[in-house]
């Protein structure tokens, strides 16, 4: 807000990534001012991530231009970023335990002759930018002896002390509690008093209207606004610019819906989720939406018997959720979060992946039916319409869609009554995320269920009869989709809007 | 129907390359090939029907030592503990089966009859895999500090046994047979006959049968495999308990055939079952590799070895050449998977 005579700390001008079949941040240009905290605010998949990934070299941009401070910027690495004066605050800590505050703070950039320690003035220095921005924190104590909060703004002191200009958080308060939360944000308006921009990302508004100065709304790629949040009337208006109007068009009842519940679950506890009850009828899609964080891939893991939950979950009156071996005996298949780590072989072939979930129909007395392998690979290549020349090709060569396909189709060869999808079109293009939409219908359509694990508003509001509302570990709401759904409703559940109204 | 029948076909016949496995395997065979041609031109006498054979002959303990590490390999799992095993197990079945009467100590056993001898050292061989098993599935302790504690342990208890000596005297006559016997009227012995049992049998499982694909399957990727319900740890225990017995059949017909117990019998063996694992192209990540692969890779390490003997190199140079073999196999093996990763 102030210094607006000055050049910009920071602006991007045409900024574009594309993917193969994807681009990801479309013709972003913006100006952050100097000395301000910027927030940024997206739906998941709107190109924020992508974005602070070539502000810190991590990524380059297809095409566009990057300016710090009036020059210009073109990092090819996050050292260059550092040199370029911009700071990443990241979600894992890099601080070492093992070492005091100061030391912590002056790591690798000690000065030294001969490689012995040179006394300097950096101690001093150091320990003014960390007085100057949090006084509590004693230089001289051992790190371990820490909070994750403190141990965050060791972070920041480091990256303020090593005279960044620019410091980038990424949902620095997804692990501090309220309270830790008013201290980062002391923190953060002290920096600003020093000269330092921050850029704020997070899916909680509130902490935006809290702390920001300005905020940058992004949506499907492309830059939507840039405007200070003193012209931004409340939450709802940041809402409405970060979902648009165009979406959640496609959803149309579906006739195949039972309210016979094929799976009970009640009471599911454990270290994030908080008593989550809920129940999936026969033949129904739901959807479980929230943000990053809120329990979603927890649910999925624990009625699969991934996770252990305190708790009950009846699937067709039977117990289950203690194996993945179980919950697929049962007829539950999982389709995990990140399907390059969880879900696919991507060094074996199509052909090799899709039969691993039903050994049963693979097996005649122990020995290998290749031919139903092979009926099975060209049957699902054929029916999910997989892109390969070959079901011989090897997973890892397939795009996104294409290996998001081949983990459906190993848990469709699994015969499932029950489908759990964690994040089922992350990654993935346009058209096959269509595709993948069209798989789910006519699955439940034949009487399966389907629950969706997902953090896209306009993926459930596509195709779930039914959604349940997370925020934070606890199961705030459920809504029935349908014309008259209330998008922004939604949104304010999952962003904490409801916790003020409940008490 | 005759749609998707047409697609199936053009799929299916659509694959013009080998796939990698296949590909890899013949690079160790022909290299193989080549190198006995090499050596049939630089070593004198060296191009010989019976020198081929030999080089498969003389080899039987090591290959069959390596269809178990193999199959351990593919699955992502280490196994040092085969060379123990096998001194263990030896030097069991000659304590159990060396009669009570002995005039000294070394010369003095548990008497048991040949068969329940076998038996008990077979056990002894499974309660080594048995503890493998247990430190690394159910402790998940990574395999290869597991196993090669578990080789120290092996062959400790050997030491022990035979007191850093041999045991070899007061054998009934049944001792030997095992491990000498002609087959077929040939020169062929038994051992040499289990081998390629061993090893028709191991092929069969990899290709053909459920288990063999479920290594692949945990190799490649544990945490896929372990949400795709396979049962992971019940599968690497059978695995270390195959390994293990493959090594104890081994140290038996061993000892059988020396008709001694030996502790330092198989002395850096499963460094050698490693090696060939690894010249014939198993991936030390897991997930890939064949048991002809690892046949191949056996050649090519007795090729190496006998060639230098051939060309009167002093023995002392066999660990040498070892030694480039298996920074080539290294050096190969990273090689190709950056390839297979670009």
């Amino acid at each position: 807000m102030t210094g607006q005579q000055q050049s910009p700390a920071l602006s991007v001008e045409g900024l574009t990534k594309d993917y193969p079949g994807v681009r990801a941040v479309d013709d972003v240009s913006f100006a952050i001012e100097s000395s301000t905290v910027h927030c940024l605010v997206g739906e998941n998949g709107a190109g924020k991530s992508t974005l602070v990934k070539m502000l810190t070299g991590a990524l380059q941009p297809t095409t566009g231009s990057m300016t710090v401070r009036g020059s210009s910027y073109e990092p090819s690495n996050t050292k260059d970023a550092r040199a370029g004066g911009i700071a990443t605050l990241f979600q894992e800590l890099h601080v070492v335990d093992e070492l005091t505050v100061l030391e912590n703070l002056t790591l690798g950039m000690e000065q030294s002759r001969f490689g012995f320690l040179v006394k300097s003035d950096l101690d001093e220095r150091v320990v003014q930018t960390l007085a100057a921005i949090e006084p509590s924190i004693d230089p001289s104590a051992r790190v371990a002896s820490l909070s994750v909060a403190q141990k965050q703004i060791i972070e920041i002191a480091r990256a303020a002390s090593s005279g960044a200009n620019v410091i980038i958080m990424d949902e620095p308060t997804a692990a501090l509690s309220e309270r830790e939360v008013e201290r980062l944000f002391g923190v953060i308006r002290r920096l600003r008093e020093t000269d330092v921009t921050v850029i704020y990302i997070s899916h909680k508004l509130d902490e935006i209207f809290r702390l920001g100065d300005a905020v940058t709304v992004l949506r499907d790629g492309k830059h939507i606004a840039t405007k200070p949040l003193s012209e931004v009337a409340g939450r709802s208006e940041l809402i409405e610019m970060m979902i648009g109007r165009s979406v959640f068009q496609d959803y149309t009842p579906r006739t195949t819906v039972t309210d016979d519940a094929v799976l009970i679950a009640k009471g599911l506890t454990n270290t994030l989720l908080k008593d989550v009850s809920f129940d999936i009828n026969r033949g129904e899609i739901v959807g479980f939406y929230g943000l990053v964080g809120a329990g979603k891939t927890e649910i999925a893991r624990a009625l699969f018997g991934a996770d252990t939950v305190s708790g009950s979950i009846l699937f067709k009156g039977q117990e289950v959720g203690r194996s993945p071996k179980e919950a697929i005996a049962a007829g539950i298949a999982l389709v995990p979060e990140e399907r390059r780590t969880q879900g696919l072989f991507t060094s074996l072939t199509i052909r090799e992946n899709i039969p691993v979930m039903n050994l049963q129909r693979l097996s005649n007395r122990g020995v290998f039916r290749s031919s139903v392998e092979l009926e099975a690979a060209v049957e699902y290549v054929g029916k999910l319409n997989i892109a390969t020349n070959s079901i011989d090709k090897y997973a890892e060569k397939l795009s996104g869609g294409n290996q998001q396909k081949v983990v459906l189709a190993k848990c469709l060869f699994a015969d499932a009554d029950l489908l759990l999808l964690d994040e089922p079109t992350r990654g993935v293009d346009v058209g096959a995320k269509a595709e993948i939409y069209d798989i789910i219908r006519s699955v439940a359509d034949e009487g399966n269920s389907v629950a969706v694990f997902s953090s896209e508003l306009e993926e459930v509001l596509g195709i779930c009869d039914r959604i349940f509302l997370l925020f934070d570990g606890s199961l705030e709401a459920e809504v029935i989709n349908g014309a008259d759904v209330d998008a922004a409703y939604i949104l304010n559940v999952v962003t904490g809007g409801r916790e003020g109204v409940l008490q | 129907m005759s749609v998707s029948a047409k697609i199936g076909r053009t799929l299916v016949h659509s694959r013009r390359r080998i796939s990698d496995e296949a590909f890899i395997t013949l690079l160790v065979a022909s290299v193989a090939v080549g190198l006995f041609l090499i050596a049939s031109i630089v070593v004198p006498n060296f191009f010989q029907l019976l020198n081929m054979l030999n080089l498969v002959t003389n080899n039987w303990a090591v290959i069959s030592l390596g269809v178990g590490v193999t199959f351990l390999l593919v699955s992502g799992n280490f196994d040092l503990s085969v060379g123990g095993i096998l001194a263990l197990s030896g030097v069991l079945a000659v304590w159990f089966s060396q009669s009570t009467d002995g005039h000294n100590a070394l010369s003095t056993g548990l008497g048991m009859p040949y068969w329940l001898a076998v038996l008990c050292a077979l056990g002894g061989a499974l309660a080594i895999g048995g503890l493998n098993a247990l430190f690394v599935v159910r402790l998940r302790i990574p395999s290869i500090i597991v196993t090669l504690g578990t080789m120290m342990l092996a062959r400790g208890i050997a030491q022990v046994v035979t007191q850093g000596s041999q045991r070899n005297t007061n054998l009934p006559d049944a001792f030997g047979m095992l491990g000498n016997m002609s087959m077929f009227g040939t020169s062929l012995k038994l051992p040499v006959v289990l081998m390629v049992i061993l090893l028709v049998i191991a092929i069969f499982i990899e290709k053909k049968t459920v288990f063999g694909r479920l290594t692949f399957w945990i190799g490649t990727n544990p945490v896929a495999a372990h949400l795709s319900g396979i049962d992971k740890s019940k599968h690497v225990t059978y695995l270390y308990l195959f390994s293990a017995v493959i090594a104890g059949v081994v140290g038996i017909l061993l000892a059988s055939e020396f008709k001694s117990g030996y502790s330092n019998r198989g002395t850096l063996m499963e460094f050698d079952a490693l090696v060939i694992a690894l010249l014939g192209g198993v991936a030390i990540a897991g997930g890939f590799g064949s048991v002809v692969g690892m046949f191949f890779g056996a050649i090519i390490l007795a090729i190496v070895t006998s060639a230098a003997t051939g060309l009167v190199l002093s023995p002392d140079w066999q660990y040498v050449l070892k030694a480039i073999a298996v920074f080539l196999a290294i050096i190969i093996q990273t090689w190709a998977l950056a390839r297979r990763n670009r």
